[in-house]
């Protein structure tokens, strides 16, 4: 979180630069089934983030000693486009994304029912096709539909959210400056359904009281973000859309 | 789908078609499938294309940054191509680094657009022997259905069309439009049953054996061609795909025009 107290990020009648109050989220808009190759598929577009996810599985886990004996393994790769950013990005994986992949596999891991396949895996292809801060959250949220979209089995979905800190005020879902300029970042994977969180990172600097504001957004608006995963699977299976 | 344990049947099933002058997705020996594209659609691309080939999805970015000109070529710019064949794409492709699969698919494309000449090198140079602009296109393929060449080709030259070059993002005057002055389009055809079909789909594919992809210019010229995989052609058969090859890009550039201005 860099440049602290360097940038104005809220305007003087407490709204956002992009004209967002507080509690607001960036508009999202979610598509079930988008990629025919895949057994699953997601598009989400949260802001100017858009993220494709495609599901492959369950399918037979090689090399062997990938295989686990009593359930399956969850492989997740989330992958930035060259184009995704504004200065290109070097195809391939980097550590921020080797991280992000492996965290959020642990986080379907503990959703999907595993227990039901065992020795098999379950391949979660993450791509971030444009890039404007929060592409983790977005790329969770995908993936959960693009999971329910492939028929697999899953304990709720979990809904990317994140909310943060500018200008020692908690904001819901950082947009791009925001991000680089404010004070805090706190991404959570949410089941709305049961209440539990399956991902959370954090960086920056908050206090007990902050850290429970931040949380009570992101429980609000993953529970608003459900509504709209469930009406895209709808939409897809009840021919809502098409 | 069609699963790989199969090939042998599949390919019988392929020929018995192909002799009653036939197709799996009853298209026309030299019919395409559907295309949509879309230009402009990447937010933080300079240029870009999305083009929904039947059931193959295929993305292209243009990205600009400023290099030192290669030394031998002191005042010009350059342009690179790649692709990613990501495991997003199908269940076949793995992860890992490039493979030569998508190595042969970035350069083919490469080739096409390089070799026609529709982006004047030149133009691109800043200071001489200090800087110059380098275009990089980025192929990035989503769903594979069958013939991402063609969806990779048609991409590739509607999102230069479309590209801005970044000139205030990197403080050297306003931003301006490339200058792009050919439409190159590629063409690709595949040995299906015995004989020659365009625009082949998955099944075709995994059933199908050599391809030839041939890229024509504006003038009818070619720009670049490529034989894939196992098989062989006669100097007969080329004859005859080269004409169909100049009626389609003749339809498929007049698309690219009307969605570029």
């Amino acid at each position: 979180m860099g440049g602290y107290g360097d940038v104005k990020l809220l305007n003087d009648d407490g709204s956002r630069l992009d004209g967002r109050s507080i509690d607001e989220s960036r508009p999202i808009e979610i598509k079930a089934g988008v990629i025919p190759a895949a057994d699953g598929s997601a598009w989400v577009k949260h802001g100017l983030n858009e993220v494709v996810c495609a599901v492959y599985g369950p399918m037979e886990a090689h090399p062997r000693k990938i295989q686990l004996q009593d359930q399956a393994v969850i492989d997740v790769r989330y992958n930035m486009a060259p184009f995704s950013t504004s200065d290109r990005i070097r195809p391939g994986f980097n550590r921020r994304s080797r991280e992000i992949s492996k965290v959020t596999a642990e986080a379907f891991a503990s959703t999907v029912m595993v227990e039901r396949y065992p020795r098999s895996k379950i391949r979660i292809e993450i791509e971030i096709l444009s890039a404007e801060a929060g592409t983790r959250c977005a790329g969770l949220t995908a993936a959960s539909v693009a999971l329910a979209d492939a028929g697999i089995p899953m304990r709720g979905m979990i809904v990317g959210v994140a909310s943060g800190k500018v200008e020692d005020t908690v904001v819901l879902d950082l947009d791009k400056a925001e991000d680089n300029y404010g004070q805090a970042d706190l991404p959570m994977g949410i089941m709305p359904t049961t209440g539990e969180i399956a991902f959370m990172q954090m960086d920056g600097d908050l206090s007990m009281e902050e850290l429970q504001q931040a949380m009570d957004y992101n429980f609000a608006a993953a529970a608003e973000m459900h509504d709209i995963m469930e009406a895209a699977l709808r939409a897809r299976y009840e021919g809502g859309d098409e | 789908m069609a699963s790989q344990v199969v090939p042998q049947l599949l390919r019988q099933h392929l020929a018995n078609l192909a002799a009653d002058d036939e197709r799996i997705s009853g298209r026309g020996q030299w019919q395409g499938r559907e295309i949509e594209l879309e230009v402009d659609c990447l937010y933080n691309a300079d240029g870009s294309a999305k083009v929904v080939w039947g059931d193959t999805i295929v993305y292209v970015g243009v990205k600009f940054e400023l290099r030192e000109p290669y030394s031998d070529r002191p005042t010009s710019g350059s342009l690179m191509c790649g692709a990613e064949l990501r495991p997003v794409a199908h269940r076949k492709y793995e992860p890992g680094p490039p493979s030569p699969e998508s190595i042969e698919l970035g350069r083919v494309v490469d080739r096409g657009i390089r070799e026609s000449g529709c982006i004047d090198m030149d133009a691109l140079c800043i200071v001489p022997g200090e800087s110059a602009w380098m275009v990089i296109i980025d192929i990035h393929v989503i769903s594979d259905c069958g013939n991402i060449f063609d969806a990779a080709g048609l991409a590739a030259i509607a999102a230069l069309r479309n590209a801005t070059v970044p000139a205030a993002r990197y403080d050297v005057g306003e931003d301006y439009k490339l200058a792009v002055a050919l439409t190159p389009i590629i063409c690709t055809f595949t040995r299906v049953g015995g004989r020659y079909v365009y625009d082949a789909d998955e099944e075709e594919e995994l059933g199908g054996a050599e391809r030839l992809s041939i890229t024509l210019g504006d003038n009818g010229n070619m720009h670049s061609m490529q034989k894939g995989l196992k098989g062989t052609f006669t100097a007969a058969e080329l004859s005859e795909i080269l004409d169909v090859c100049a009626t389609r890009c003749g339809e498929l550039r007049e698309l690219v025009d009307s969605k570029v201005e």
